[in-house]
């Protein structure tokens, strides 16, 4: 039954699955980020990033390298991370967790319209940060910037256990997380550890957005739209508060794109998309949260 | 006594909101009407989702789409089958409730983001779901009553007479709209106010505590999407018609059922008027900011601004700040009992 | 049973009671013109996923601008109200009637996207308001003249262009294997089509074609696929950002087609990117047609309507969209636009402005390629109908072959 597949093709799909899943990991980190240090989905995570990128590209233009031009702007966006916080998410911080996730869709729009403003609307090119060149193993075609991408998203996993589980900040940002009211009693200054995780899914957002624009060739003010939807998708398959999942989950996603659109021939690559999400929700059904989170236990 | 007044309130609360509905149209162009008779079809959509949101307390992003369902529905049913369009706005809604309770399965499951993301696949994957299956939908050029089935698009051709009166078609279509809305209205406060609404509260309020008094949750969670299914197919219905009767994949992305979202809590989850204003709001605050300047992107940036504002502002949305406003009346004339 | 038959009932009462009167016609003067002013309105993204075609519609205003401050037409300035749709049909519409019946417009004009005029042609043409050359390339706008009679578009169509490559190919290149990646909606759909026209009997040349989506993140899986099926021709039918990574996909596996990158992607500014992304070898050699003057190509260094379009910018635009083709799109357009109403008479009308523009023989506009005459007949309703086939060699595009009629 399986004579005639081409296998190095399907192969070849897999890895470019890998590879477009790669760009949406870090982001999908990133949400997961934000959604443990404070409880909310950020509708306007993708955006952020985007602006971010635009940072990076502005400094690249004015003679700064890549590399230097990424840590100013991660540094940078995690300040912006902060003030964004303190201006408008902190007069709402107590309100319901709906209201502040509407409060993310007025800053997409924002920062979303503040780009086309500042930025003209032409497609623009960001220089690589890792090589570009083809690798062929076995009439597979890779790049080095693809593991690049891959590897970046998982040290950013790495990064974040790391801090969650063995300094004192992370782990009171997880309590306050969890339990606001009882954090405060302890002395916690839950409003600060909020502002915290804001930059930092800020910061980590812009990184997204530096390792997803240059491979993508061209980005514009819309580039992040399309990644922040499958990173929620990826991030949410994965178990939204779980870090390594969200990366799982993501390359899982690029994965079965690929599988979908190329070889079923009634999904086709219109139907990919919507065929994807349809077997997220299958394993949803059968993982209420997700492949790798935890049901929360509920008090009653 | 209390009783008494609380329902004489309720009734002249009615009272003046038809009263408002009836004489708007005066003060309003003929193409204004239609940005009210728009605005009507927001309305008609958020009432359902406030019944999903606002009382059973589950998230849905994909009341855009159920508005879809609606809208197809009555431009299938026009266009194809011969039916006058007026006549398929109560099919469109039991469509879309037949969707909506699909929808609402997932829910017997899954809980809060991931709930979310059910809702928010089925929106995502509906423009490219109607442009695969073009033989119904017209594919991406959408369908066309206005030119396809003109008799049978009330309205389409200039004035409609109804019983003896002449109205243009605009004002037509936002007394439809807006009409509707107001029965809809009615019905789902007497739903909510009933058993019904104390089951969705008890679901959102605490799913373990209902489970434990005997209260069907998967049941009243996905009851509770059908109904809300029904509103959006009748404000998807509507919408046809007030888009010129024109519909099409693109009118139904994402972003539709983000703003019927940022409608509901803009407006003030579970007040009626509050409703009203969030549609409204999502109807017109756009609009206002397109006028302002017209350097691109930066409508966005005031009308996000404006989002942002009303929920730092008033955290119990519009609804929520009239509520406010009207509660020194409404102290004096309900006196508590304790 | 007997409850349908009491519902049906029940609605023809209500259907009885809704009767439906004739469209009076038009009134006596005509609207939106007086002595001082014409005003013409349309809508365009200013804000949402397309706002980068605002440009055509901010090139436009420029221009008008440019000529009323060099005595307008008949002494009339040009006033034109853009309105934001946010691409939205729905919301099209809505700006739309604003514009028709609260504004006042003499006509619509510019009005950007196919669905977003698809959803306003019908009430135009019924309320008898021009619907003035039209921003999109769906050969409807010149094919459907018979039921659309004051609907008109501008650019050339996608089906025509792609039909030009069909037999461009059929003719020099009979061996090739075509692969084909285009946008699935409306526009992809017309190219692909217009190529198999072109093809004609060597459309089966055509040994893969596959879709993408404008909400997929890039078409990596796409590229693999055509390439997997042995082709040596690649058709780009997609939007800019789409175009440049099928330069970069395909440099990945190694794969160096013959390409061919329709109209809208191939801006010289889109090209140097694609370059960028990928590397001068992979788009050396590709192939597209150009209607309108690229202001950042030095074969227009120093061109008076070039030089003319940079000052409009900075006098009208503050001096933004200098290298942007859809400025130039818009002004050469707005060009068309004063030429139409030059001819309306002293007193122009809708239905002599109607005349006008299906009356063009436009030979002096200087913001299209020098020899593309813009003409149209009763019988002809395709304003540019014509275009110059282009090979990007070096770096930029070079013009080949003579002037290409686009049917």
């Amino acid at each position: 039954m399986l004579v005639g597949v081409d296998w190095a093709g399907v192969a070849q799909q897999v890895v470019a699955g890998l590879s477009s899943g790669g760009t949406y990991a870090t982001l999908a980190v990133a949400l997961v980020l934000i959604y443990r240090a404070t409880g909310v989905v950020n509708f306007a995570q993708g955006e952020l990033a985007m602006f971010s990128t635009f940072v990076a590209w502005t400094l690249t233009r004015h003679g700064f390298a890549y590399w230097p031009a990424f840590l100013v702007t991660v540094l940078a966006s995690f300040a912006g991370g902060i003030a964004l916080e303190r201006a408008v998410i902190r007069p709402v911080e107590r309100a319901s967790v709906l209201t502040i996730a509407i409060v993310t869709i007025g800053l997409f729009f924002i920062v979303n319209g503040a780009a086309f403003w500042i930025w003209s609307p032409e497609v623009k090119s960001m220089p690589n940060a890792f090589s570009t060149r083809p690798i062929r193993i076995g009439g597979v075609a890779f790049a080095i910037s693809d593991l690049g991408i891959i590897g970046v998203s998982l040290l950013a996993v790495l990064l974040l256990w790391l801090f969650f589980r063995f300094t004192k900040l992370g782990l009171a940002m997880r309590a306050a997380a969890l339990n606001p009211e009882s954090s405060r009693l302890t002395g916690i200054r839950v409003s600060w550890t909020i502002a915290l995780g804001w930059g930092l899914a800020t910061a980590l957002g812009a990184v997204a957005g530096l390792m997803a624009a240059p491979p993508l060739g061209s980005f514009d003010q819309n580039f992040m739209q399309p990644i922040l939807l499958y990173a929620f998708a990826g991030a949410v398959l994965g178990g939204i508060d779980s870090a390594l999942g969200a990366v799982i989950g993501s390359l899982a996603l690029g994965v079965f794109l690929n599988l979908l659109g190329t070889y079923v021939s009634w999904v086709g690559t219109d139907l990919r998309q919507a065929a994807a999400l349809a077997v997220i929700l299958g394993v949803l059904l059968v993982r209420p949260a997700g492949l790798f989170g935890k049901l929360a236990v509920r008090r009653v | 006594m209390n009783r008494v007044l609380r329902i004489a309130g309720g009734v002249a609360f009615a009272a003046a909101a038809v009263a408002l509905v009836l004489v708007l149209p005066h003060w309003l162009s003929d193409a204004k009407a239609a940005e009210f008779a728009r605005a009507g079809c927001f309305f008609i959509a958020i009432i359902g989702l406030n019944l999903v949101t606002g009382y059973t307390g589950q998230i849905s992003l994909g009341h855009g789409a159920l508005m879809a369902v609606g809208a197809y529905t009555t431009a299938i049913l026009t266009a194809d089958h011969g039916l006058r369009d007026l006549w398929t706005i109560p099919l469109a809604g039991l469509v879309a409730m037949a969707a909506g309770f699909a929808l609402g399965l997932p829910a017997r499951r899954l809980s809060g983001l991931y709930l979310a993301l059910a809702t928010f696949a089925f929106a995502v994957a509906m423009p490219a779901l109607l442009k695969r299956f073009s033989g119904l939908t017209g594919g991406s050029q959408g369908i066309n009553l206005f030119d396809e089935a003109l008799s049978r698009s009330t309205g389409a051709l200039g004035h409609v007479h109804l019983a003896g009166w002449t109205l243009a078609t605009n004002d037509f279509l936002y007394y439809l709209t807006w009409g509707i809305g107001l029965v809809l209205s009615g019905a789902a406060w007497l739903l909510v106010r009933g058993r019904l609404g104390r089951a969705f509260r008890a679901v959102r309020d605490s799913e373990v505590a209902a489970a434990s008094s005997g209260i069907n949750i998967s049941f009243y969670k996905t009851l509770a999407f059908a109904i809300s299914g029904f509103y959006a197919g009748v404000g998807g219905s509507l919408f046809v018609l007030v888009s010129n009767w024109f519909v099409s994949p693109s009118t139904f992305t994402f972003d539709k059922s983000l703003l019927l979202v940022v409608g509901a809590v803009v407006g003030g989850l579970g007040s009626l008027a509050g409703m009203a204003l969030g549609a409204l709001f999502i109807q017109f605050v756009p609009t206002w900011a397109a006028n302002l300047s017209s350097a691109p992107g930066a409508p966005s940036v005031f009308f996000g601004t404006a989002i942002v504002l009303v929920m730092i502002l008033l955290p119990g949305g519009l609804g929520g700040f009239l509520l406010k406003l009207t509660e020194p009346l409404t102290r004096r004339l309900y006196t508590r009992s304790e | 049973m007997r409850a349908m038959g009491k519902s049906r009932v029940l609605f023809g009462v209500f259907g009885a009671l809704v009767v439906v009167s004739a469209a009076s016609a038009g009134g006596a003067s005509t609207p939106g013109v007086t002595s001082k002013q014409i005003l013409i309105g349309g809508t365009t993204p200013l804000s949402g996923p397309a706002s980068a075609y605002a440009a055509v519609a901010k090139g436009a205003d420029a221009y008008f601008k440019y000529v009323n401050d060099h005595g307008g037409v008949f002494g009339r300035s040009i006033k034109y109200k853009y309105e934001d749709d946010a691409y939205d049909p729905s919301q099209t519409i809505q700006r739309t009637r604003d514009l028709v019946q609260n504004e006042k417009v003499f006509a619509i004009y510019n009005t950007l996207g196919t669905e977003q005029n698809l959803a306003v042609r019908s009430y135009l043409n019924q309320l008898k308001v021009p619907q003035l050359l039209v921003a999109s390339g769906a050969s409807t706008w010149g094919n459907d003249f018979k039921k659309y009679p004051w609907t008109i578009g501008y650019q050339p169509s996608y089906k025509g262009e792609a039909t030009i490559y069909g037999r461009y190919i059929a003719k020099t290149r009979p061996n090739a294997r075509i692969g084909v990646l285009y946008q699935n909606d409306d526009y992809g759909k017309e190219l692909v089509a217009g190529l198999q026209r072109g093809l004609g009997q060597k459309a089966k040349l055509i040994v893969s074609k596959q879709g993408y989506d404008v909400t997929d993140t890039d078409v990596k899986s796409q590229i693999a696929r055509l390439k997997s099926k042995k082709a040596n021709t690649l058709m780009v039918f997609a939007t800019p950002k789409f175009a440049i990574q099928s330069y970069s996909s395909a440099r990945l596996l190694g794969w160096r087609p013959l390409v061919f990158v329709n109209a809208v992607s191939s801006a010289s500014n889109t090209m140097t990117i694609a370059a960028l992304a990928s590397s001068k070898r992979q788009t050396e050699g590709s192939i597209s047609i150009a209607f309108n003057k690229d202001p950042v190509n030095p074969r227009w260094k120093g061109d008076k309507a070039v030089t003319l379009f940079r000052t409009i910018l900075k006098k009208y635009n503050g001096g933004q969209g200098l290298t942007d083709v859809y400025n130039v799109y818009g002004m050469s357009s707005a060009f068309t636009l004063v030429d139409a109403l030059k001819h309306a008479g002293k007193n122009p009308t809708r239905a002599s402005v109607m005349r006008a523009v299906t009356h063009l023989d436009e030979r002096n506009n200087p913001f299209v390629l020098p020899g593309i005459v813009i003409r149209t007949t009763p019988t002809d309703h395709f304003p540019i109908a014509q275009a110059r086939l282009e090979r990007y060699h070096n770096g930029n595009w070079v013009y080949f072959g003579s002037i290409v009629h686009i049917g």
